[in-house]
């Protein structure tokens, strides 16, 4: 951590992302088989089991939205609940009040997510650092004020409802499984972008933008366009989240859904899993939504709010001892006992660390 | 006339109080350039401190305030240590994440502990405001406001005439240029962190007879903490007084002519319109804001 010490004594913040490997540090198929482990589980398991599961994959693949911003393009954002609202209220109030199906309304939220998004990172384009995750914050306070107090359209306090009468083409369904396959398809579908976006020359941009961004506009690249195309997309997926999220547990309120809490689990979702890349959001919501939902569970009877306490701290053990987060860690591990295998991104990652 | 006179009076005093809960604030991100995510919690065990010596020996919240104060210094030197150095070498997202993780930690800890009922202390003189010309006041307001300056030229004197406050200062300029001056200030860090702390503690005692605890009690003032430091500057203290004084002017007229719910929200558009226009507040550094630091 040479040059991070450096960072910290010279006052410089120019890497001040370093604890973000630039590539995947596990691969696509250990995440598959982790996958298909909790499939396996839940197949045998019962109602319960399949909730945590569904729950499990909808933050992974949320995590997975808001690395975009926040790991890839060192957005670190903690108003993302204002998005995951705008998707989850906008296809709702359009089934309700005009019987669209959330099939195309999540579109729309994710329109209206995405032109916030770039409108966000256009005002704040000169902030960096704690100014720009403050601003985040407060503008996704906006957002929860508005919604609360606009009860024409968002009924307030009271919340949204979504009639539980099951019909495909409203997205409402009497078994758990379709849920389970749509939210499974958005978090693959989100994990596949974000494997993209670290092949592809935008990914490149982005994270030149990142780490040094004198640099990436001396060589030809527009950070402010960067930046901005990365917050649109991160927050258009989030809404589209947001829509899976309304469809699943059929009732919305702002306070539950629009709370800076929610923004604060996407991005410790992806500090333990780790920052920046593609598995470590995956990974991050595979430990610690059964992890929470577990304790809830066995810790209900004596005491509430006790599995938060061991959640809180598991965030600052993994934050403060493993910054690259468990994927890293386990990256790491890995190419220890097989240095040979073809595991190239692994080796870079430690190559990486090893720099940082 | 008398109604406006009465809001901006009780605005300024409410302002006195915001500046206090976010004077530590501002003094930890001038020196050591972070930002204490659990800054709330910290507000929030203070008040609970202070509800407990209140409870315990039925004297008055601001007599606890000598046994509150010590004791957030003490947590204050127990989180740098544990938390704060050894993230502070790293980026500076471990130590955002880390004070996260630790607020999550002490409201639920907080909720076990205390459950989520309201705590709260009798009112000095059973309640009875005082009568100042055609305008009213409550004691505990009053009081809080008079401490509350008290507080900030102490501790602007602190820092202009004492030698720590001159390290203070260069560590604010030049973190570098004072450590090769001989300025001990991975020391300096500690105490900063602690004094602020001790800040808090400070403002829980004052709060606690105007607002009663409970364990996410600190995130509705954390929030206001923000806007004020980024109002006012980050680092500057003087620029939180003025920040302080702005929101509880914004918040007391905006509670009366507006809706209640929505003042909340003038603050929040208050706070972007100020980072987009003016990002670095009212008396902060110039330039701070783009590195995301003050170099």
């Amino acid at each position: 951590m040479i040059a991070g010490r450096l960072s910290a004594v010279s006052g410089v913040q120019a890497i001040s992302l370093s604890i973000a490997p630039r590539r995947g540090a596990v691969s696509l198929v250990e995440i598959a088989v982790l996958a298909s482990c909790i499939i396996a589980a839940a197949v045998v398991s019962n109602r319960y089991a399949v909730d945590i599961m569904i729950r499990t994959f909808l933050w992974a693949g949320l995590a997975l939205a808001w690395n975009i911003a926040g790991g890839y393009a060192g957005l670190i954002s903690f108003g993302h609940a204002a998005f995951f609202g705008i998707g989850a209220y906008t296809s709702t109030i359009l089934l309700l009040n005009f019987g669209v199906p959330p099939w195309f309304g999540m579109f729309a939220g994710a329109l209206i997510a995405a032109c916030a998004g770039a409108l966000l990172t256009r005002v704040c384009a000169r902030l960096r650092g704690p100014f720009f995750i403050l601003s985040t914050l407060a503008a996704g306070e906006v957002v929860r004020i508005a919604a609360l107090n606009w009860r024409s359209l968002t009924g307030g306090p009271e919340g949204l409802e979504i009639p539980p009468v099951p019909n495909v083409v409203d997205m409402v369904f009497k078994s758990q499984w379709p849920y389970v396959a749509i939210i499974v398809a958005y978090m693959l579908a989100m994990f596949a972008l974000s494997a993209w976006i670290e092949q592809t020359r935008y990914g490149y941009y982005l994270f030149a933008t990142r780490d040094n961004e004198d640099g990436a506009s001396a060589i030809g690249i527009n950070p402010s366009h960067t930046r901005t195309a990365a917050m649109a997309l991160s927050a258009a997926t989030t809404a589209i989240g947001g829509t899976l999220f309304a469809q699943y547990f059929l009732y919305l309120d702002p306070t539950h859904v629009i709370s800076p809490d929610i923004s604060f689990q996407f991005a410790l979702i992806c500090a333990v899993g780790g920052l920046g890349t593609a598995s470590g959001p995956v990974f991050g919501a595979l430990i610690i939504v059964p992890l929470s939902e577990l304790l809830r569970g066995l810790l209900s009877q004596s005491t509430s709010g006790l599995h938060l306490v061991i959640y809180g701290i598991i965030v600052i053990v993994v934050i403060l001892y493993f910054p690259s987060g468990v994927s890293g860690a386990i990256g790491r591990t890995v190419s220890r006992f097989f240095p040979a295998g073809g595991f190239a991104a692994r080796v870079q990652t430690e190559k990486y660390d090893a720099q940082a | 006339m008398s109604t406006i006179l009465q809001l901006l009076v009780s605005g300024i005093m409410l302002g006195g109080i915001y500046a206090v809960m976010s004077i530590g604030l501002t003094l930890i991100f001038g020196v050591l350039k972070i930002v204490n995510f659990a800054h709330g919690e910290f507000l929030m065990l203070a008040m609970y401190a202070a509800w407990a010596v209140v409870s315990a020996t039925g004297m008055t919240t601001y007599t606890a305030m000598a046994v509150v104060t010590p004791l957030l210094f003490c947590f204050g030197l127990l989180v740098y240590l544990l938390i704060v150095r050894p993230g502070i070498e790293k980026p500076h997202l471990v130590v955002v994440f880390a004070t996260m993780g630790l607020s999550i930690a002490m409201q639920n800890l907080a909720l076990v502990a205390m459950t989520a009922d309201l705590r709260d202390v009798a009112p000095l003189f059973g309640g009875t405001p005082i009568k100042f010309g055609p305008l009213y006041f409550r004691v505990e307001l009053l009081l809080g406001f008079l401490i509350s300056i008290a507080i900030t030229l102490a501790l602007m004197m602190f820092v202009k005439r004492t030698y720590i406050g001159k390290a203070i200062r260069a560590t604010v300029q030049d973190r570098d240029a004072a450590m090769l001056m001989g300025i001990n200030v991975p020391r300096l860090f500690l105490l900063t962190f602690a004094g602020g702390s001790a800040l808090v503690g400070i403002a829980g005692c004052i709060m606690l007879p105007l607002y009663s605890t409970f364990p996410t009690v600190g995130l509705n003032f954390v929030l206001i903490a923000y806007v004020v430091v980024v109002l006012g500057g980050m680092g500057s203290m003087e620029g939180a007084f003025l920040g302080g004084i702005c929101i509880g002017i914004v918040q007391s007229l905006s509670g009366y002519y507006v809706a209640p719910a929505y003042g909340q929200m003038f603050y929040f558009l208050i706070f972007l319109l100020v980072m987009i226009f003016r990002p670095n507040g009212l008396l902060g550094q110039r330039g701070a804001a783009m590195v995301g630091i003050n170099e």
